[in-house]
């Protein structure tokens, strides 16, 4: 069927009827690949995934993104966007959310795609089909894709390379079947484990670089210059994702702050080893779509912080206001801003890098290990969290204590019940273009931050580990709080 | 209610002003009505709300300027309204604290309700609570 596409796009593109509209268009041409061979295993239901797949994944996708569905071959599709990050988010979002619905089936049945993106100019007629140049190098790079993987032409990644959290590798020039110039190819590599079989692939172990924080406008985006050497060493990432059960726990608890005068209580915390993770869930859109991540070191409240830890800053001057009641109780009706004041302070007073933990991290920290619904299995169990109908004990009034119910496989207390935390992440409705690493999410509109692990006041279903919503980020809540990370 | 009050004050951070006041006036012939949508409107998700209030302001939450509140839209919340508790704030109950009086939202097709409550400083609703009616809408495919 991917020829079909190429039989459509090359055949007319000689004949430009005089009243025919050209446009710069982004292109993006995609393909079952094995098509045949799936058909040949199981026809029927390979149809009916494929179907499936097109209206729950494709077609949404493509509208979140403003693409024009130009054709749609069965196992083929051609896209026109109009601007070149769009469809390159486009096929991202696609391809991620391919290797979470190919992750529970054997890998004959996995059904993968093989993307091309190409700006060009592009000639649409009066039925709506496209003809030109540009369509025919987008089925070109498709042609060429790795399974599951996207090409992007030159003229796409000089558009992108500073706006995309990627990586580009060079495939480098390549003649085009009827195309004059060659054609300059990048294949994209949105994750770090595609970083490393890129270059392992290509027998270049120094090729691949460290990562490289770059600050744009309103975010930070990560890229992997794959011509710089470096050390082999510095390859930041495992190849492929390390099973669940593998994943590093706790392996130490932080010891005891260096004495400070005065002293100030420094909120206790767990080591984490990081590792790779499945983060998301299909529970509910905001959830969406799963990514797989690799979640870097880091060291994590193991509880909320306390009345009597806020009240440390209130009594340095740096937050306000005073926090009343139980001094062991999570300190609430705290907004985002009033957090970064905390944290800020903290690492002010104590020479730390004390901030809030990312989205990712939270995620990562709060299933400890766990792929289930709850960290402690599917069935909602009694006594294990804070929430209104987690079971006794339970106050409506006010939470729990901190660390009252049980703690989590790596150790944490009341991630999940107790009092909302907040994280470093602004707040946007699902996971479409999120970071493929753990770092925040800090581009876009940052009115609003994410809230994780619900409340006393909420029932079960807020606590799951993946569970998330927004809130204002200068509004604060009588059931929100947070709890401090560290990496230093 | 004072006691209420009392607990809510030992359990929260307490704004000094507001720790022993009582439940906050709603302003004289105040009224709290959507802009859009209309009851029975049959819409397209995502579906745009316009929030109106009369004879009061809006503001942000934590302001405790006299005569004035935010808004906080309740969909699909069928258990009534505790008027002495903080509004819940969860996928039900959605709080626009920072003083907005407009949202667009995402529904399922089907039938849906929608209610407006005007909360106070500490987000609790007014004495006597400020609601809208509650309106009915079909959200299409």
């Amino acid at each position: 069927m991917a020829g079909e596409i190429r039989s459509f796009t090359q055949a007319p593109s000689a004949a430009t009827p005089g009243d025919s509209k050209r446009r710069l268009a982004a292109v993006l041409a995609a393909d079952v690949c094995g098509y045949s061979r799936l058909m040949g295993i199981d026809e029927e239901g390979t149809l009916a995934r494929l179907k499936r797949i097109r209206r729950e994944l494709i077609d949404p996708t493509i509208a979140e993104y403003n693409g024009r569905l130009i054709k749609n071959t069965g196992d083929g599709a051609l896209v026109v966007f109009d601007s070149p990050v769009e469809a390159v988010r486009c096929a991202i979002v696609i391809q991620q959310s391919m290797v979470g619905r190919n992750a529970t089936l054997p890998r004959a049945q996995w059904i993968l795609f093989r993307v091309g993106v190409n700006l060009g100019d592009i000639i649409i007629d009066d039925d709506g089909d496209v003809y030109g140049d540009g369509v025919n190098i987008a089925a070109r790079l498709e042609s060429i894709a790795e399974p599951g993987g996207i090409n992007i032409s030159g003229g796409v990644y000089e558009q992108i390379k500073n706006k995309l959290v990627c990586g580009y590798q060079s495939m480098g020039d390549r003649k085009v079947k009827n195309i004059t110039d060659p054609v300059p190819i990048y294949r994209v590599l949105p994750d770090l484990a595609a970083v490393k079989r890129a270059h392992r692939s290509r027998g270049i172990a120094a090729a691949v670089a460290a990562v490289v924080v770059c600050a744009g406008a309103g975010g930070a985006w990560y890229f992997w210059p794959l011509h710089a050497p470096q050390e082999e060493a510095t390859a930041p990432a495992p190849s492929a994702p390390v099973p669940s059960k593998n994943i590093s726990g706790p392996v130490a608890t932080a010891p005891a702050p260096a004495s400070t005068t005065p002293p100030i209580a420094e909120p206790e915390l767990v080591a984490l080893k990081g590792g790779a993770v499945a983060l998301g869930s299909n529970e509910d859109s905001s959830e969406k779509p799963i990514r797989r991540i690799t979640v870097p070191p880091l060291e994590i409240g193991k509880y909320p912080v306390t009345v009597a830890q806020w009240n440390d800053c209130v009594a340095a001057k740096a937050c306000s206001p005073a926090a009343t009641g139980d001094p062991a109780t999570p300190v609430t009706n705290v907004s985002w801003n009033d957090a970064q004041n905390y944290v800020r302070w903290l690492s002010k007073a104590t020479n730390r890098n004390y901030r809030l933990p990312t989205e990712a991290e939270w995620e990562y920290a709060a299933r400890g290990g766990t792929e289930t619904k709850w960290w402690w299995g599917n069935q909602l169990k009694t006594g294990v969290a804070n929430c209104k109908g987690c079971g006794e004990p339970y106050d409506s009034h006010q939470p729990a204590k901190v660390g009252q119910f049980a703690a989590n496989p790596f150790g944490l207390y009341d991630m999940g019940g107790g009092v909302e935390q907040w994280v470093a992440d602004c707040w946007h409705k699902d996971y479409s273009g999120a970071p493929l690493d753990a770092s925040a999410w800090t581009d876009g509109d940052c009115s609003a931050h994410v809230l994780r692990g619900g409340s006393w006041k909420n029932d079960p279903s807020y606590l799951r580990p993946s569970a998330r919503g927004p809130y204002d980020t200068s509004v604060r809540y009588v059931t929100h709080g947070f709890r401090v990370a560290r990496s230093d | 209610m004072i006691s209420r009050r009392v607990l809510l004050a030992a359990t929260a951070v307490s704004l000094p002003l507001r720790a022993f006041a009582g439940p906050t006036p709603a302003g004289k012939g105040a009224v709290l009505y959507f802009i859009t949508l209309r009851d029975g409107q049959k819409v397209r998700s995502p579906v745009t709300v316009r929030f109106g209030l009369k004879a009061m302001g809006v503001t942000h939450a934590g302001d405790t300027y006299p005569n004035s509140g935010h808004h906080h839209l309740l969909i699909d919340v069928s258990e009534p309204l505790d008027p002495n508790d903080t509004i819940p704030s969860d996928k039900n109950h959605l709080h626009f604290g920072a003083g907005q009086t407009e949202t667009t939202i995402e529904l399922p097709p089907g039938p849906h309700t929608l209610q407006l409550v005007l909360g106070d400083a500490n987000h609790v609703p007014f004495d006597p609570p400020l609601v809208s009616r509650k309106i009915r809408i079909i959200v299409t495919k």
